[in-house]
């Protein structure tokens, strides 16, 4: 039965010559409740990105070609829908975030401007622009908020500039964010900050939000349910709780491994044989 | 994990190491102000050990381990190196160090030539300090060390932008190698990294240092993986260090609410 | 966003392959390519010589004794440089023994030109009777005066001729020469400067750069042609090629300077320069192995557009009277003869208006497909 909220069936997405492709995304199925938190764990080159790029057909085409698949949003064919529409849905249904907060945050505007430029964009209906922004910039912990509207990104910290981008993704109140690696290039404590907001988002509002991570650790207490890729194929998937206590496939168990333990001081860290997984 | 013995000798002294930055400002750019990155650091390395530097990023962790190797200069204090006295050497002096103390450093991205092959990044080494060495003995070298850090000979000709993170990690690592040094600063090695080539990273390194008697200054922003690899660990916050104990008594008995802090982010399953 | 695509191109083949899909650029470059093997080719396209003669029962090659030092000087180089870089590989192998055959070759060539004398043959093979011979394409040569004195364009004289009767298409061929020479070699004096220069500056920073960039700031002050002007009348250089080359180098290197600054600033800030510095190079061989060799790609865009500049610069001069005048063939000094003219022989400001003007575009498309194929923004990481 397929979800009304988010659903997608035996994607596929190539790159690369026509004759010998990259299948980075290979019949991918899975579906995402309203309000729900899904997690899509995977290494480097799994098509993870690629996959939630896709949602709002965001993948560059070329050099990427969209081979096969459907994908719905509450309803809607994302795939078959025109240039318009898929600008109406990318940042007022669903919200990116990315690795690197300098993908979205332009170095010579002050966030003031860039938080108003997407509330402009989105719901032009909204009357007290600048209340939006400091309550936006508020719901993710940036104290003072009103003194610091006329701040340039480079004047932020790693940790603030992703709280500023979170802050530009939610001031449009969508109905899916999509974090892709959001606390990669950040230190463990603010990784630890940035993990804790989203959890309070998770709990205050009904949006559902779609992480995407290389670490395992991150998904233990904070996703529904979670998805492992490998390869462009996923290989499990079900409620993190099942998953982590009882993995099926031998690269989820691998995965599941290599987060390294505080306190068990192993010899040697796990790492995972490919070999094996083929 | 290695445990030094007590007879080991130490390695690596050093004494309130300053390393402040300058702010300049005004027209005539004069100095304004000053950023204490590294501010009264004190501690000791003993051959063979692994000690771990965590704190956060600009916590001053960076800017001591590249004190130490002279890529930044320290403003006072003292660093030894087998007892004699490093830090104040000019480049010149310093020279011969650089094959007994080398550098990994975080971003594999940006951190080998994208224009030279595998082999005359490896191989720069060899050139520079061994310049007796035949082109084809070098790159006989250079496969030997591409083998031990678990490449394959067959990439001597391929150029980076072909490799993945953790390979190119593994070209850096040996490059360091390749002058055959006894004190590497890796710094930062795998925290750009996904989790599961973090592994094959760390193991790779404490491998070595099994193999080839190295003694590591590992700086890093996750207790987790310090803890693993390291025998004693130096927590540092603002340019100070603020705790120093063995791996276990930090996991144990955290004393600092830093060092606490720290514990308390680590993703746990 | 990491690449999902693998590549497996060098960033010579990449900068090509973007380079090729510009169809102006790729024109541009075909255009470029032309015009060399066209100067290098000049004495074989328009020449009152004959290419081979068979006559009283030999065979001669008139051409060749025709041939002035300059001449031989495009004709060897330019299939030199063709070699150097197909053979670019094993040449290279070892850096050293690469560039002493260069310059052994170089240097027997000067050798050779040094004795040569013009043979100043004024015989006309046109007229010569012979059993066969093969005259270059235009029979006339680009210094012999006739009096056919400005006649339009005709089957005999494709371009029509000048005041003194001289073939302008003959003039035109042979001026490709002395634009290009003067181009390429002004750059070249140019980016030797500006990349010493801005290098120096950017690695060493604090009152190197300090001082340099004050320097550069007060050379850009001068207005470069009126500076250019001044500088030959003083040396009394007008139709001296090589004051001309030097001057238009020494008075264009600014801009490649600041750049090569700029590149310099910013590789050295990433970590491999300083991975280099942590094994023991010293500055020489991380500013020659590591920081160019990354800062190619700007330089050369910013050299492309200066040999396009500098070919204007040269054509200016020359039409202002200061640079190469006659015998010399140069398409400014044609300009300027068609100032007089111009009411009625149109042709003689066409032709040498559209050669420069299709030279300059070209050197300039050349320019602009170059500087996005080496775009880093265009980089998929």
């Amino acid at each position: 039965m397929r979800s009304s909220f988010l659903s997608v069936e035996n994607l596929g997405i190539e790159f690369g010559p026509r004759d010998n492709p990259v299948k980075a995304v290979d019949g991918v199925t899975f579906e995402m409740a309203a309000g729900e938190t899904l997690a899509v764990v995977g290494e480097s080159g799994s098509g993870k990105s690629v996959t939630a790029l896709a949602l709002t057909r965001l993948v560059a085409e070329p050099p990427g070609r969209y081979m096969s698949g459907e994908i719905f949003f509450q309803g809607q064919d994302v795939l078959k829908m025109p240039p318009s529409k898929l600008r109406a849905l990318r940042g007022k249904q669903i919200a990116y975030i990315f690795q690197e907060p300098s993908s979205s945050l332009n170095p010579v505007f002050t966030i003031d401007y860039q938080i108003r430029e997407a509330i402009e964009l989105h719901r032009p209906d909204v009357r007290d622009v600048r209340g939006e922004i400091v309550r936006a910039l508020e719901t993710v912990g940036i104290r003072d908020a009103a003194t610091r509207l006329g701040d340039y990104p480079h004047q932020l910290s790693g940790g603030m500039q992703q709280r500023v981008m979170i802050a530009m993704a939610l001031a449009c109140q969508p109905q899916l964010l999509v974090a892709d690696e959001p606390t990669t290039a950040l230190d463990v404590t603010i990784q630890k900050q940035i993990m804790d907001l989203l959890k309070d988002l998770k709990r205050t509002s009904n949006m559902a939000i779609l992480l995407i991570t290389h670490n395992f650790g991150l998904v233990s207490d904070f996703a529904d349910r979670v998805v492992v890729m490998f390869r462009g194929k996923i290989v499990e998937q079900g409620p993190t709780a099942e998953v982590l206590r009882n993995p099926q496939h031998p690269y989820t168990r691998a995965l599941i491994e290599c987060v390294p333990k505080l306190g068990q001081k192993q010899h040697r860290l796990r790492t995972i044989d490919y070999a094996e997984i083929d | 994990m290695n445990e030094a013995s007590p007879a080991s000798e130490t390695i690596l002294q050093v004494e309130n190491l300053k390393v402040y930055f300058p702010i300049l400002g005004g027209v005539f750019r004069h100095k304004v102000g000053e950023v204490k990155a590294v501010d009264d650091v004190s501690f000791e390395v003993r051959r063979g050990q692994t000690v771990g530097l965590v704190g956060e990023s600009g916590s001053g962790k960076t800017t001591l381990g590249r004190a130490i190797i002279r890529l930044n200069e320290p403003t006072s204090g003292i660093i030894r190196y087998e007892g004699k006295v490093i830090s104040s050497l000019s480049s010149r002096a310093f020279w011969p160090y650089r094959k007994k103390i080398q550098i990994i450093f975080q971003d594999p991205y940006n951190s080998l030539n994208p224009r030279l092959s595998v082999s005359e990044i490896v191989g720069e080494a060899l050139e520079i300090h061994f310049p007796e060495m035949t082109r084809a003995e070098r790159r006989e070298r250079v496969a030997e060390l591409l083998k031990q850090v678990g490449l394959v000979p067959e990439y001597l000709d391929r150029y980076p932008h072909e490799f993945s993170g953790g390979q190119r990690q593994r070209i850096g690592i040996a490059r360091a190698l390749a002058v055959k040094p006894e004190f590497i600063v890796c710094d930062e090695p795998v925290s750009a990294l996904d989790v599961s080539v973090q592994a094959q990273i760390v193991n790779l390194l404490q491998d070595l240092q099994e193999e080839l008697g190295l003694t590591y200054l590992f700086i890093a922003h996750d207790l987790a993986v310090v803890e693993h690899i390291s025998d004693y660990v130096l927590v540092m916050t603002q340019g100070k260090i603020v705790e120093a104990a063995s791996a276990e008594a930090i996991y144990e008995n955290p004393q600092h609410e830093y060092t606490r802090k720290l514990l308390a982010a680590v993703p746990k399953l | 966003m990491k690449s999902v695509i693998p590549m497996d191109e060098t960033y010579a083949q990449r900068i090509w392959r973007l380079f090729k899909r510009d169809r102006f650029a790729f024109i541009g470059f075909c255009i470029v390519i032309v015009f060399f093997i066209v100067a290098a080719l000049a004495p074989f396209l328009a020449n009152d010589h004959a290419i081979v003669r068979v006559a009283d029962g030999s065979v001669s090659f008139p051409v060749f004794r025709s041939l002035e030092p300059i001449e031989w000087r495009f004709l060897l180089y330019v299939p030199l440089a063709g070699l150097v870089y197909g053979f670019r590989g094993p040449l290279f192998l070892r850096v050293g023994r690469g560039l002493w055959i260069v310059a052994g070759v170089v240097l027997l060539i000067e050798f050779a030109l040094f004795f040569h004398h013009s043979f100043n043959d004024v015989t006309n093979d046109r007229t010569l009777p012979a059993a066969f011979k093969l005259m270059p394409p235009i029979v006339y040569s680009p210094i012999e005066t006739s009096p056919d004195q400005l006649v339009p364009p005709s089957w005999k004289h494709p371009c029509g001729t000048d005041s003194t009767g001289r073939d302008v298409a003959a003039r035109l061929l042979h001026g490709a020469r002395t634009s290009l020479a003067i181009g390429f070699i002004s750059q070249s004096i140019a980016l030797l400067v500006g990349v010493s220069v801005g290098g120096m500056a950017g690695y060493y920073r604090r009152w190197v750069d300090i001082v340099t960039c004050r320097f550069i700031e007060v050379m850009e002050c001068f207005p470069t042609l009126l500076l250019i002007l001044v500088v030959v009348s003083l040396c009394d250089a007008a139709n001296n090629m090589i004051i001309i080359m030097v001057v238009i180098g020494l008075t264009g290197w600014t801009g490649v300077a600041r750049l090569v600054r700029g590149e310099f600033l910013r590789l050295v800030g990433q970590p491999f320069p300083q991975a280099a510095q942590a094994l023991g190079a010293g500055d020489l061989r991380i500013i020659v192995r590591h920081l160019l060799p990354n800062s190619l790609g700007p330089i050369l865009v910013t050299a492309t557009f200066g040999v396009a500049s500098a070919i204007l610069i040269e054509s200016s001069l020359s039409f202002l009277g200061f640079g190469m005048q006659a015998p010399t063939p140069s398409w400014g000094d044609l300009l300027s003869e068609a100032r007089k003219y111009i009411d009625f022989a149109w042709w003689l400001a066409f032709f040498p208006g559209a050669a420069i003007l299709i030279t300059i575009m070209s050197y300039n498309f050349v320019g602009e497909g170059l500087r996005d194929a080496v775009d880093p923004r265009l980089r998929v990481k």
